[in-house]
């Protein structure tokens, strides 16, 4: 706004000016007057707002089931006390859906201002409820500073987080990809599409499974089935009330159907995460495990939990990708401090802190481009785990359906083989 | 009277707080949730319970699992006690109590699956030599669709308890005298103990039968580790509409919950009605002369079920280091082929924290529910004779389901800023440990001989002196086993922890639990023998405390007193 106001009304006042070049030399400097002002004037919001941080706890709501994503979260809370004097506590959750719930129970006792998160690690149909209820605060994250890294137009994820416009009110933070997990010792060609998994089963009864939706990553192999599997992939953007699900969705049943008599248990039950699918990897019970983390399969090899012939690898045509993101409740006290916190998780600094394999492995949400040579050199050196895969093997990745596609194809798969 | 109008206040704030946990589930299940914009009551969240695809299997699953586990549990344990009462086995059996009934049900749950899963350790001792596998087979063992594992798990855990409640009541009843006498008119021991014993002794245990019911109804914990999934039991469910991103599922898990009290309710009728009706049937039976019968093999097969049990119980407390210490442990390896600390040692900060949480929340649990227990008891005293209205209610607690109570109870704790605090947390315990404290209290509180107190006021004339030194002093082994029981079920609470602690407050049970439901076998190890050994550790000192606690005593004042001796010469 500031932008097009400035200069207007300063055109108004040279209007009796008469020549050419004057006129585009005010031209100029009001477009450069307005510019520092508009620069100097976020300056000072943002001085303002590391003031007001200094002195203030972040309680940050996280998954905690990440040993490695908890020791970095430990980092982080050791890095903003140094650089701005915040206390950040990690409270860590075993489902994001427990915080969201947290948050409405407090609005319905009437908590407006000192809530009990201030910060929260999101994104999906967690952020949707929480963006429709109104419970979170910004527009924020496009204020922030380091935000000058991210480049909006190079994911569709970091504007579109699961078909719900992100709008500011989240930050980004890491971008994840489905990967697929295999002992090279049992496995020397694995399965790289739906249809060959599906083969591949058929043929070893018992060994193939996926976690059981609504877990995340049980819901996100559906969406990765139903893009291979729909005649027109186009259709996943669109919200679900606007098309014929029962009828786009049936190619995935009939597969479903057919894979299941021959999953591991014979689908009367499945794992309940991703960390359950390395255990069953490990103990050879099934051939082939998926993770959201890329760097899952070398950090369990780290760790003792796999054997150091394991493998990851993506499918032909892609795999799922989405971009996570932290958010404000709008009931925190401490946004000034919660917003500093985002602010250095977007840094080069902990950006490259997190997607060391041996850390954590998270894919960076800043653009390279737009980063400067040393900052570029240092995310280039990086080193990877022996199974971790690189951004070029990562390959195609495919974005995340419209939100109304969990809840429809959690609610039509439970209803299906859950009874 | 102070005592009694204290008791009196405590008691209306524990309805208070009772009152306030239904009507936060009521009001939902009717439709009223202002927060959420649903302001009208309707039968909504009903018909949607009702439409719920899962519901009727879950419902199911709960039944089956729930009641088939107490009448296991309840055969175990009446048999166990015909074989073993007053043999040379009792002081065995007695031994083996405690640490059964101290372990946390989570702990036991977690060593259970690693122990019976197609890739657990009874098949990795038996692979490859003896079943032929290099693979853990396509099996179900465990969270079978059909809840047997579940039940396995209730039972293990409800058995030591009946026979705990069973052994306090054969008590108070002549069975030595009855054995005798029956013997004499050639009776055999179990015909005597099924014919004469066991129907007068059934009356006795019939409310810890129902709690025992209740709980296998709608125990959360256990089932998320070893109850089956798809679908789960109706109180898993429930738990997870009300942990759902989509809001208005709580409406209908509210709606759920009031249907699981009401199951609850039924079962507990039936169960009465098919008791009465067994008891009618078999009166014949029990004058009918025959000196021994059939039955009495069927008892003593359920004292070997009881060894059994135990068997299974010690191997999967066994498992639990062997995971927690190793580095590397591939099917089919009969034990670790890498040990380690790496894990011990990554976590002792964490380790330390939790523990710390964990026995803070404990003690502080226990130190409140005895001073309210001993108050209450104190005015039940005075008031002797009369029905005592406190007795009535200090179940509910422990018959109503966790589920739909808790989250009933949530918004009264955010309200009260209570929400992920300490306090609230300790609050919510003291709530679920009170009635086994007051319960195991009551029976040699009650029975005092209150002349000593009498007479000890009438020496020193100092009310409160006399009371702590005497009366407290000499009730001692009771309210040390009462503590330790009470620190027991602390350490053992998973969902109220979860709903007064948010995530803010850590134990090492609702660690492990995470844990176990993730996946992670070392650690959730780790954390389920730490879990299991605290209360254990803590029976074992209030047991030690109490027997050496006078003599102990005695030698310091001795020693201080001499030294008064000597500094007087």
């Amino acid at each position: 706004m500031l932008n097009d106001c400035v200069p207007r009304t300063f055109l108004a006042r040279i209007n009796s000016a008469t020549t050419r070049l004057q006129q585009i030399c005010c031209y100029l400097l009001a477009i450069l007057v307005s510019f520092i002002m508009h620069t100097t004037a976020a300056h000072a919001d943002w001085q303002q707002t590391l003031t007001a941080a200094k002195g203030q706890s972040v309680y940050f709501n996280a998954w905690g089931g990440g040993d490695n994503i908890n020791q970095y979260i430990q980092w982080v809370a050791k890095q903003v006390d140094q650089q701005y004097g915040i206390t950040l506590k990690h409270v860590k959750l075993a489902d994001t859906a427990d915080a969201v719930s947290r948050l409405i129970a407090e609005k319905s006792a009437g908590r407006d201002d000192d809530g009990s998160i201030d910060l929260m690690w999101i994104n999906g149909e967690n952020f949707r409820a929480l963006k429709d209820q109104k419970l979170i605060y910004g527009p924020f994250s496009q204020n922030l500073p380091n935000y000058r890294y991210v480049d909006e137009s190079a994911r569709q994820s970091l504007t579109l987080d699961f078909g719900t416009a992100v709008e500011g009110m989240e930050s980004p933070w890491g971008m994840s990809q489905v990967v697929f997990i295999y002992d090279t010792q049992t496995l020397s060609a694995p399965p790289t599409s739906m249809l060959e998994l599906l083969e591949y089963a058929q043929q070893n009864p018992g060994r193939i499974t996926y976690p059981e939706p609504p877990q995340y990553l049980g819901t996100t192999f559906l969406k990765q089935a139903l893009y291979e599997l729909i005649a027109d992939p186009s259709v996943l953007s669109e919200p679900v009330e606007n098309i014929d699900f029962e009828l786009l969705s049936k190619p995935l049943w009939d597969y479903l159907d057919q894979l299941h008599p021959v999953t591991w248990r014979s689908g009367d039950v499945f794992p309940a995460s991703a960390e359950a699918m390395i255990r069953l990897l490990d103990d050879q019970e099934i051939d082939i495990s998926l993770s959201f983390d890329v760097s899952s399969a070398s950090v369990q090899i780290e760790q003792g939990n796999l054997a150091d012939t394991v493998r990851s690898y993506v499918f032909d045509k892609g795999t799922i990708s989405n971009t996570h993101f932290v958010a404000i409740p709008y009931n925190s006290a401490s946004k000034a401090a919660s917003q500093v916190v985002a602010n250095f998780l977007l840094s080069p600094q902990a950006q490259v802190k997190k997607q060391t394999p041996t850390v954590w492995g998270d894919l960076t949400v800043l653009s390279h481009y737009r980063l400067s040579a040393q900052q570029q050199q240092q995310f280039a050196q990086l080193p990877r785990g022996i199974a971790t895969l690189s951004l070029e093997q990562l390959g195609q990745s495919i974005p995340e359906p419209d939100t109304s596609w969990v809840a429809a194809l959690e609610s039509a798969w439970r209803a299906r083989y859950a009874k | 009277m102070k005592i009694v109008s204290i008791s009196r206040l405590i008691s209306a704030l524990l309805l208070a707080l009772l009152a306030i946990g239904v009507i936060g589930t009521l009001l939902p299940a009717f439709n009223y949730l202002p927060v959420l914009g649903y302001t009208e009551f309707s039968w909504q969240p009903w018909i949607n319970l009702f439409q719920a695809p899962e519901l009727y299997s879950s419902l199911m699953l709960t039944l089956f699992s729930g009641i088939t586990a107490t009448i296991i549990a309840l055969f175990v344990a009446l048999a166990t006690l015909s074989c073993c009462y007053d043999t040379r086995w009792m002081r065995y059996l007695q031994a083996s109590l405690s640490p059964v009934l101290a372990i946390p049900h989570a702990a036991m749950a977690i060593g259970l699956l690693f122990l019976l899963s197609p890739s657990g350790w009874v098949i990795r001792l038996l692979s490859p030599e003896v079943t032929g596998f290099d693979r853990p087979p396509n099996w179900l063992t465990v969270q079978d669709p059909y809840a047997l594992s579940l039940v396995l798990a209730l039972v293990i855990k409800e058995t030591p308890y009946l026979l705990f409640v069973l052994l306090a009541s054969a008590r108070q009843l002549p069975v030595k005298a009855s054995i005798q006498l029956g013997q004499t008119l050639g009776y055999s021991r179990l015909t005597i103990w099924r014919k004469l014993l066991l129907p007068l002794l059934y009356p006795m245990i019939r409310l810890p039968i129902f709690v025992v019911l209740a709980f296998s109804l709608t125990v959360i914990d256990l089932a998320i580790i070893i109850g089956p999934n798809t679908p789960s039991t109706l109180a898993v469910t429930l738990f997870r509409w009300f942990q759902d991103a989509d809001l208005t599922l709580r409406l209908q898990a509210s709606a759920g919950s009031i249907l699981l009290i009401m199951i609850i309710a039924i079962c507990c009728w039936c169960w009465q009605q098919v008791y009465l009706l067994a008891h009618y049937f078999s009166r014949a039976s029990y004058s009918d002369g025959q000196r021994r019968t059939k039955a009495d093999s069927y008892l003593k097969l359920g004292s070997y079920l009881y060894l059994l049990i135990m068997a299974v119980a010690a191997l999967a407390l066994l498992v639990l280091p062997l995971w927690a210490f190793a580095k590397r442990w591939r099917f089919p390896d009969a034990l670790p082929a890498k040990w380690s600390l790496d894990k011990f040692n990554a976590s002792t900060d964490l380790l330390t924290q939790l523990s710390t949480t964990t026995l803070l929340i404990a003690f502080s649990v226990a130190f409140i529910a005895l001073i309210i227990s001993v108050l209450i008891l104190e005015h039940k005293r005075l008031f002797s004779g009369k029905v005592f209205w406190f007795d009535r209610f200090i179940y509910i607690p422990i018959l109503l389901p966790q589920v739909g109570f808790l989250f009933g109870l949530q918004i009264a704790l955010i309200w009260s800023h209570l929400n992920g605090s300490l306090a609230g947390v300790i609050l919510l315990h003291t709530l679920y440990c009170l009635p086994y404290v007051y319960l195991t209290l009551q029976g040699p509180y009650l029975k005092f001989q209150q002349a000593y107190y009498t007479q000890a006021l009438a020496l020193t004339q100092r009310p409160l002196y006399a009371f702590v030194q005497v009366k407290l002093a000499m009730l001692k082994g009771p309210l040390l086993s009462a503590a330790a029981l009470a620190v027991a079920v602390s350490i053992a609470q998973y969902l109220p922890t979860l709903v007064a602690g948010e995530g803010r407050i850590n134990t090492l049970t609702t660690e492990a639990v995470a844990l176990a439901a993730s996946g992670e076998r070392k650690q959730a190890s780790l954390m389920a023998l730490l879990q299991a050994f605290m209360p254990l550790l803590v029976f074992i000192m209030a047991h030690f405390i109490a027997k050496h606690w006078t003599s102990w005593r005695l030698a310091i004042s001795y020693r201080a007193s001499d030294k008064n001796n000597i500094s007087a010469k």
